[in-house]
This record gives structure tokens, C-alpha cells and sequence, in this order.
């Protein structure tokens, strides 16, 4: 170890400094445009609309927030987004249990390519379902309520849960499961005794990743609601941009509080999100 | 024993392949039955019309234009993102002290919507006090008010550059995650045998990466077809239709002129060419497992 220490001394090694130093620069680059949204949201819109943004502001001003938060347009798209998202996330995540279930430990003739078939579908476009899906729930009469949203999501987030499932399903050893059910289980008990309470971590996983493409979802709202009452907080934000024209600062508020929930989400389950990322993309 | 296991299949799989035939696969089908009628969205009538919608496709001016921005935005995913992710990803594969800061950094804005992304960049673009035309300004010391998101040679661009940023992490996380599996013993041994940082890179690490840049180069290609959101913040497709992509195109003939037959010919054209990537993908992928096991 100290020979390894003196060479280290006698040559200088530059890389580290230089990729650490670049890196930096990156790093500041990549946080300049959400610094430019937190700096928005503290200012007011006049000193925004005199060049004034893009500086470190000496006072902090709360007016943009105070304005946001009061708005009773923006409790009711919260309520409608937590409306969808937490059933959508709850429903999307325990088929997939159900579907993955099978795939890995009841697999038949042909159930790979079914799951292959169930996979393919989060590659796809939206638009490729948009309008045969608008003419369901438009004969339905479910158009501009909340309802579609969830299905759609729940039906959508099937492919990813599924996949990350099996692929957890998969690492549970056989031999629990056959033990269990020699001892007199059904499959049933077998999966929510054994296989689901070993499968945490994974849930976490998908109900990281669901709630966060739920939560900032805009397609979905957009085509299934008309209303004000039944606009989604994504939606919020575009259809305030014409209340609040020139109101950066609100704007930048809106955008910051409306981000705010998967961005907690983001920082305090971090690995589980960058889990399911890489998994549902490495393996799908 | 096998029947019980039948029995559990049917009773486990049933809700799910119900919900997820119902609302995706089924949607699929119809989708193509559309694209054959005229219907307009509010009368329940509607007339078969043959080919007629894809015969309007391949003359239609807007569609063409569709066509080339989605191919543009797909090279550019493919040059954008993907490098750089892979620069980050080597950058940070160093053992650098506060890798997990910087790591934290360059995902972010993954979990971000694509609303609030747009709404950022529209602030760095904005012509009077938009960070890049300030930066500009203070550099050339001369006014400069060029409104990138309003002229027809800027805005699609301009729309990529934002996207783009959002998308880097993702690339870098898959590539941080193959890097995991180049084995370190290799690389000292190039180190022992005197070859170069860049011939280690070149010549070892990034033809074992070839698994990720696989998956990367697909999935930017996929989300370069979903690219929605972000542009109808930003741009909407304009001005006159010079950012549009086939997915903002079918959205805008479907729902704002009402043309939902035509609408679904456009989307089954979409699906087609994203079958085509998804089975070069797999393609790709089953050689690739075959290779590297």
C-alpha cells in the first residue's frame, strides 16, 4: 500500500481533477433551466419582465405562492390528480402482480409470447389507441369525468408492472412455493403470503415509477375532460398559462408546487425509481 | 395438479388480460376499422370511405412535413441524449468524488412532466429576457431578441434541445448500469498493457456496452415518436406547422378539426413504423443475448 501511495505523490495524476472540473460544469449547466423556475417563482412579474430573472434575487418574494395556493382552481385540479393517480397506481401495480404471478411460476404453451404481446404495448404511441378509446368512453358517457383517466392508466401501466414483476417473481425460489403448497396452500396464499411480502422492494419500485407518469401525465386529461372541475394539475398549469399571460412568477410557482410531489418522490425513493427504470428499459 | 394449475392461470391472468385487451388491444384493432371511415367524432353515423384517408396521406403536404421533423427528432434523440448520457455515464463510472450529487443532478429531470419542462425551456427561450438571449447579449454586447420558439427554422430545433435535456439522464442511467458488468480485472490488464484511456474506451468498454447503446438508441427512437406534450406546450406544431410530428399531427386532425377517420390512418401509420423499431429492438436484443449471454 505505500508503494502505492508514493507513486500516486510522484506523479501527479491530472484526470481526476479535470473530469470532477468538467462535470461541474455540466452539473450547473444541467441545473440552470430548474434554477430558472425556483428564481421565477420568488420574484415578482415586473422586475421578471425588466430582465430581472435570471439573477439572485435579495429579497425573497412569497406573492407568487401566496396567489397560487389560494386558488381554488388549483386545489380542485390536486384533488382530481390524487383522484386518479393513487387509484391508478394502486390498480396498474396489482394486475401486474397478478399477470406477472403467472408468467413466472405458472408458465404454459405460449405464455411467453403472450407476455411478450402484453410488453410490446408500452412501446407504443398513445395516439395509436387515441380515438377508438374517445368513441368508447364518449358511448359510455364518461367524457369529462375522471373515470377514463384511471382506466386508461390502470390498462397502460399493465406492460411495465407485469414485466417488473415477473422479473422479481422469477428471483423468489420454486421451492418456496412448492413447499408451501405441499403444506396444503393454494396459489392464492402462495402469492400473497410468500412471493408478495418477499416482493417489496419491487413494489416500491412500481409505485414510485406509476405515481410519477400518473401524476405528470397530459395526454389523457387533456383528450377526456372539458371542464374546469375535472382538469388534471398538468392541464392546471396549461390552462392557467391564459389567466396568468404575462405572470411569469405565478407560473413559475405553479410549476414548481405542481412538480412538487414527484420530485419528493424522486429525491426520498431514488434508487427504487432508478431501479425500475433501468429494469423496464434493459429488459423490455 | 395440472388442472389446479390451469384453473389458477385462468383466474389469476383473467383480470388483467381483460383490462388490458379491452383498452389497449381492442383500441388497436378499431383503430385500423377508423381509418376507414369518415367519422367525425360527435355523430354516431359515419360512412365507409375505403382508402380514401390514405390516399389523402400521401398527398397531404402537412403529413410529409410530420414525417421529416419525426425523422429529425429520432436522429437527434439518437445523437443528443445518447452521447451525451454516455460521456456522463464514463465521466461518473470513475469513482469521482460526489458522483451520487452529480448522478442525483443529471436525473432529475427525468421525473419532471414534460409540461413543466416545456414551460422552463419556453423561459430560456423567451425573446426580451430568456436566459439564452441574454447570454447572447452578453457576449456580443448587442441587443439580441430572436424569438427561437416563433420562427419556422428554429422552433423544432428548439423543442429538441429541451426535450433533449430531459432524456440525457435516462440514457446515462441505462449506461451506468451496463458499465457495472465491464469487468474491472479487464480493464486493469489494458492499463497493465499500456493502452490509452481512449483505446480502453474504444476498443474494450464500449464494445461491451453494445447491450445498452442497443436499448438506448431504441428507446430514444420510441420516445422520439411519442414526443407530444413538450411540443404542445412549446410550439402547438407551429409556426405553420413546421414543428409538427406525426404524433402531434394526429392529434391535431382527430381533435382540433375533428377528422378522427383520418386521424386513425394517421395512426396506423404511427403504429406501423413504431412494430418496425420495436422488432429490429427485439431483433436486436435476442443477438445481443446470444453474443453476451
Amino acid at each position: 500500500m505505500a508503494d502505492v501511495a508514493t507513486i500516486h505523490t510522484k506523479r501527479f495524476n491530472p484526470w481526476p481533477v479535470t473530469i470532477f472540473v468538467v462535470l461541474v460544469i455540466l452539473a450547473a449547466l444541467f441545473l440552470t433551466p430548474t434554477l430558472g423556475v425556483l428564481l421565477s417563482s420568488i420574484k415578482t412579474t415586473r422586475s421578471i419582465a425588466l430582465g430581472d430573472l435570471w439573477s439572485l434575487p435579495d429579497s425573497l418574494y412569497l406573492g407568487n405562492y401566496i396567489e397560487v395556493l389560494s386558488n381554488p382552481s388549483v386545489h380542485r385540479y390536486f384533488l382530481n390528480t390524487l383522484i386518479v393517480t393513487v387509484p391508478a397506481t394502486i390498480a396498474s401495480t396489482g394486475l401486474g402482480v397478478l399477470a406477472g404471478y403467472v408468467f413466472a411460476k405458472l408458465p404454459f404453451r405460449g405464455s411467453n409470447l403472450l407476455f411478450l404481446v402484453v410488453i410490446a404495448g408500452m412501446f407504443f404511441p398513445p395516439q395509436v389507441i387515441l380515438v377508438p378509446l374517445f368513441r368508447l368512453f364518449n358511448a359510455l358517457g364518461m367524457i369529462d369525468t375522471l373515470w377514463p383517466i384511471f382506466f386508461v392508466h390502470t390498462a397502460l401501466g399493465i406492460p411495465i408492472c407485469t414485466l417488473l414483476m415477473r422479473n422479481f417473481f422469477a428471483t423468489v425460489p420454486n421451492a418456496l412455493r412448492e413447499a408451501a403448497i405441499l403444506e396444503g396452500a393454494n396459489e392464492w396464499k402462495v402469492l400473497t403470503r410468500v412471493a408478495l411480502p418477499l416482493s417489496l422492494p419491487a413494489l416500491a419500485v412500481l409505485a414510485t415509477l406509476q405515481f410519477t407518469w400518473i401524476w405528470n401525465d397530459f395526454l389523457w386529461p387533456l383528450i377526456f375532460t372539458q371542464s374546469d372541475e375535472m382538469r388534471t394539475i398538468m392541464l392546471g398549469i396549461v390552462n392557467l398559462r391564459g389567466q396568468y399571460t404575462v405572470a411569469w412568477g405565478v407560473q413559475g410557482a405553479l410549476s414548481l408546487v405542481a412538480s412538487l410531489p414527484t420530485i419528493l418522490i424522486f429525491l426520498f425513493f431514488q434508487r427504487y425509481f432508478i431501479k425500475g427504470m433501468t429494469m423496464g428499459a434493459v429488459k423490455g | 395438479m395440472d388442472r389446479t394449475n390451469r384453473f389458477w392461470r385462468i383466474v389469476l391472468l383473467a383480470l388483467p388480460l381483460t383490462v388490458f385487451g379491452v383498452l389497449v388491444v381492442w383500441p388497436l384493432f378499431t383503430s385500423f376499422y377508423y381509418s376507414f371511415t369518415n367519422w367525425n367524432g360527435f355523430n354516431e353515423s359515419y360512412d365507409y370511405v375505403g382508402f380514401d384517408n390514405f390516399r389523402k396521406i400521401w398527398t397531404d403536404h402537412l403529413f410529409y412535413g410530420a414525417i421529416v421533423n419525426t425523422a429529425i427528432w429520432m436522429v437527434a434523440a439518437i445523437f443528443g441524449p445518447t452521447v451525451l448520457g454516455l460521456t456522463l455515464a464514463l465521466l461518473l463510472d470513475t469513482n469521482i468524488r460526489g458522483a451520487k450529487i452529480f448522478k442525483t443532478i443529471f436525473y432529475l429531470p427525468i421525473c419532471l412532466s414534460s409540461i413543466v419542462v416545456g414551460q422552463i425551456w419556453i423561459w430560456i427561450y423567451q425573446p426580451d429576457w430568456g436566459l439564452l438571449n441574454t447570454m447572447i447579449e452578453s457576449v456580443s454586447g448587442e441587443k439580441f431578441n430572436f424569438a427561437w420558439l416563433a420562427r419556422p427554422n428554429s422552433a423544432l430545433y428548439s423543442v429538441i434541445i429541451a426535450w433533449s435535456w430531459q432524456q440525457t439522464g435516462l440514457a446515462m442511467v441505462v449506461y451506468l448500469a451496463g458499465l457495472t458488468s465491464v469487468p474491472s480485472d479487464l480493464l486493469e490488464v489494458c492499463a497493465i498493457e499500456g493502452a490509452s484511456t481512449w483505446q480502453r474506451i474504444r476498443r474494450v468498454i464500449l464494445p461491451l456496452l453494445t447491450p445498452s447503446t442497443v436499448v438506448v438508441i431504441a428507446l430514444s427512437m420510441i420516445n422520439s415518436l411519442k414526443g407530444f406534450d413538450i411540443l404542445y406546450i412549446m410550439t402547438g406544431g407551429g409556426p405553420f406547422n413546421s414543428s409538427d410530428t406525426l404524433a402531434m399531427f394526429m392529434y391535431n386532425e382527430s381533435f382540433k378539426k375533428y377528422l378522427m377517420g383520418y386521424g386513425s390512418a394517421i395512426s396506423v401509420v404511427l403504429f406501423l413504423i413504431a412494430l418496425t423499431i420495436i422488432g429490429v429492438y427485439f431483433r436486436q436484443l435476442k443477438k445481443v443475448d446470444e453474443i453476451y449471454g
